[in-house]
């Protein structure tokens, strides 16, 4: 009897551990499959044939079709520079420098990778449709209320995540590179909150 | 219980964990139910080219879409026979991408890349993309680009990212105009 109960704790603590770590790096990544720049993330292999399992499983479950990091970079942010949840309820100025490549795009999300409804119909801004200034350096401020410049709407949404797409040949182009992205993504401060 | 025994219980259900852990990331892929493959199959027709709906916060055809890129897709199945894809290029920004089912980006090519304004590929299986579709029509007319297919079926996706929102009808128009079918008569002809 002592002997079941000991195999039965056995297996459910393991079930426990194996499926915890399993779904840990599928959903989050490690230090082997993604990069982590200041708030931003990104994996590494996405969409590359021979990527490893974890990446492999990462894609499937996200739904997405990524296009390989030598023609195109995802980089996820759920949280500000500071490493605090980025919550629509908060105000925050996203800037960065002037980045050299084809296209950029910047988007908003909840955590379910929906886009936000709000009455602007503004989901994003884009190297081509941001402002910017003389030095091509940009700022955009999320916000549920209009601000001036580019303001991308948060709406009703609760937690948030931004998505930078970057396409074409860039100035990173391995984890090596990684140090070069970070003077590069833009930063994502926090203004205030209501 | 003894020392001994306890640390293998622990090394034992470590060990037990490991291999659920390595079951449940190698499985995982297999029966992901909302990979991209399988949402589109929802959508479309095999071998035939759908302009996906602009990802509005009401309707998303895939998650994390983006709202200022246009996508048409095509889900190609070569068990009968090569796939031809033909479609304008608007701008240097458009990217071609080809996946496998289960999401691997085998081949991608940018408008920038090809630098002209239209383009057909003729999609082959591995093997039979060199031998019998290749090099002949290459050497024949510039149009086509010969992709050889990893696997029997996979998903070809044309991007065209939106140089600002005013361009988002004239992209979908041109968008709509992409083929991609069974019939590559045309190209036959051109190669006798």
């Amino acid at each position: 009897m002592r002997l079941l109960f000991t195999l039965i704790a056995m297996f459910v603590t393991a079930l426990a551990l194996g499926l915890g770590s399993g779904w840990y790096l599928i959903e989050q990544g490690s230090s082997l499959t993604t990069a982590r720049i200041g708030p931003w993330s990104v994996w590494l292999a996405a969409g590359r044939p021979g990527a490893d399992p974890y990446t492999v499983a990462h894609v499937a479950r996200s739904g997405r079709l990524p296009i390989t990091s030598t023609n195109a970079m995802y980089f996820f942010a759920r949280t500000d520079s500071e490493g605090e949840q980025l919550l629509a309820n908060c105000e925050y100025a996203i800037s960065g420098p002037r980045l050299e490549v084809t296209w950029w795009s910047l988007a908003v999300y909840d955590l379910a990778g929906r886009l936000i409804s709000n009455k602007a119909e503004r989901y994003s801004f884009s190297k081509t449709d941001a402002l910017s200034a003389t030095d091509g350096s940009y700022r955009i401020v999320l916000s549920r209320t209009a601000r001036a410049g580019n303001w991308l709407p948060t709406g009703e949404a609760k937690r948030l995540q931004l998505v930078l797409r970057v396409y074409g040949p860039h100035p990173w182009t391995d984890s090596s590179g990684a140090t070069d992205a970070s003077a590069l993504l833009p930063e994502i401060r926090k203004l205030r909150c209501q | 219980m003894s020392m001994k025994s306890s640390w293998s219980i622990v090394l034992a259900t470590l060990a037990m964990a490991g291999v659920i852990h390595i079951i449940t990331v190698l499985v995982l892929p297999t029966f992901a139910p909302q990979n991209a493959a399988t949402r589109l199959l929802a959508l479309t027709e095999t071998n035939k080219m759908l302009v996906l709906p602009a990802a509005t916060p009401a309707h998303q055809s895939l998650p994390l879409m983006a709202p200022d890129i246009r996508y048409a897709v095509c889900r190609f199945d070569l068990r009968n026979g090569p796939v031809r894809l033909s479609t304008a290029i608007e701008e240097d920004l458009w990217v071609i991408a080809f996946y496998t089912l289960s999401g691997v980006n085998f081949y991608t090519i940018s408008g920038g890349d090809l630098k002209r304004d239209k383009i057909d590929f003729i999609i082959a299986p591995q093997a039979e993309a060199a031998v019998e579709v290749g090099a002949s029509i290459l050497d024949e007319i510039e149009d086509v680009v010969v992709i050889s297919s990893p696997e029997q079926q996979g998903i070809a996706v044309v991007r065209a990212p939106l140089p600002g929102p005013s361009y988002a009808q004239r992209t979908e128009l041109v968008l709509s105009r992409s083929s991609c079918t069974h019939d590559i008569s045309g190209i036959d002809r051109i190669r006798q």
